[in-house]
């Protein structure tokens, strides 16, 4: 009897169990589930505690709502783009790897905008700095997956970069750079970032 | 400084000193602009073009350069050998195979921002380019400042720790039907 509670209430503590952002199964700690929260709680209707009270023959399981410190609202939560919600419009670059590294997969590529929830043109900025962090190499564990014993052909040289703008092997080199009026630059950074917030007095030279 | 005795205020004025600049993850032109300067002596106010008052400068990790944008792949270095079909065109990528120390890359970008008269020859001698971290003991003794980087080395995700990850709010929340992260 006492076991089949037991199991009973088991079954009921998994069913009300909410899963993680991470999606981890939150640790059980013998009959009372109480869930490991970490900082980034998603925002949902409120993790239950299930407490279990037994009164002789009568075994009552409750769950009671466990009071969650609020997630950090957003400053603008009134827009629909997360970007905007949080006021960063204009103020990400490439280098800001913790904000692109939350639109992106495990393999590096980006995630739908149907899914994040990004008004177009900052999905379109997103994809261009995350591209660049990628040629720069600011996201070394998120590279696509070889299958097992993938020997390359030939081993790529390992050039440093930064603000790269075209991919490595779409651009062809210029022979002739012409005058100084009419010379041919090479590209630095994107035109997409040029509304970016500058703090310094200098511009932004997409033409070197 | 004006506490100085008139000797070593004339020693510190015109003496030759020996400036340090790491490379590391530097763009080659920010590297050679601020040597160049250096070099002709142009950052002290008693400067003169005939006075030979141009330092010495010291390069170090001129393997771990970086190029902004497709440098490597779009910059070409020319060079012509005097002979007919002697005109020879390298990109960056390809100098880099040859050399992958790097140190033909620098030695060119300071070379060329160096002022064209005869000078500049003896101005490259005061360059001294190294590969990586090693220097030998006697350019060691002599360092006596070493520059700021021009540009700031963004950090990698691996970087960064695990609470400074955690702390970085989460700017959208996934449905929940939703795998594949």
């Amino acid at each position: 009897m006492a076991t089949r509670s037991m199991l009973r209430s088991v079954w009921t503590s998994f069913a009300g169990l909410k899963l993680g952002p991470t999606g981890t199964n939150v640790k059980l700690q013998q009959r009372i589930n109480t869930p490991q929260l970490s900082a980034l709680t998603i925002q949902s209707r409120g993790i239950r505690q299930v407490v279990e009270k037994q009164e002789g023959k009568t075994t009552t399981v409750k769950g009671q709502i466990l009071d969650i410190p609020a997630a950090p609202q957003p400053p603008n939560p009134a827009a629909k783009c997360p970007i905007y919600k949080w006021n960063l419009q204009n103020k990400y670059n490439y280098t800001d790897v913790l904000l692109l590294s939350q639109f992106i997969r495990s393999d590096g590529g980006m995630l739908p905008r149907r899914i994040t929830g990004l008004c177009p043109e900052e999905h379109r900025k997103i994809v261009i700095c995350v591209q660049m962090a990628h040629r720069a190499g600011l996201l070394p564990d998120h590279k696509p997956k070889l299958p097992e014993g993938h020997v390359s052909k030939k081993p790529k040289p390992q050039l440093n970069r930064y603000l790269t703008r075209w991919s490595i092997d779409s651009v062809k080199p210029i022979y002739k750079t012409g005058l100084k009026w009419c010379k041919k630059r090479m590209a630095v950074g994107h035109p997409a970032l040029k509304n970016n917030v500058r703090y310094g007095v200098k511009p932004l030279y997409l033409k070197h | 400084m004006s506490s100085f005795s008139r000797s070593a205020q004339q020693w510190a004025t015109f003496a030759r000193s020996w400036f340090l600049i790491d490379a590391k993850m530097q763009p080659p032109g920010k590297i050679a602009t601020m040597c160049s300067v250096r070099l002709q002596g142009k950052h002290k106010p008693i400067y003169h073009a005939l006075s030979d008052c141009g330092d010495h400068v010291v390069v170090i990790n001129t393997k771990h350069i970086a190029f902004s944008g497709n440098k490597w792949e779009q910059k070409v270095y020319s060079s012509h050998t005097g002979y007919p079909g002697g005109f020879k065109q390298v990109t960056a990528a390809q100098l880099h195979l040859k050399d992958p120390k790097h140190l033909t890359i620098v030695k060119l970008a300071v070379y060329g921002m160096l002022p064209k008269n005869l000078h500049r020859r003896t101005m490259m001698q005061r360059l001294h380019i190294f590969p990586d971290d090693e220097l030998p003991d006697d350019i060691r003794a002599n360092l006596t400042e070493e520059l700021p980087q021009p540009r700031e080395i963004p950090r990698k995700l691996s970087e960064y720790t695990q609470e400074e990850i955690d702390a970085f709010p989460r700017l959208w929340t996934p449905p929940e039907d939703y795998k594949m992260k």
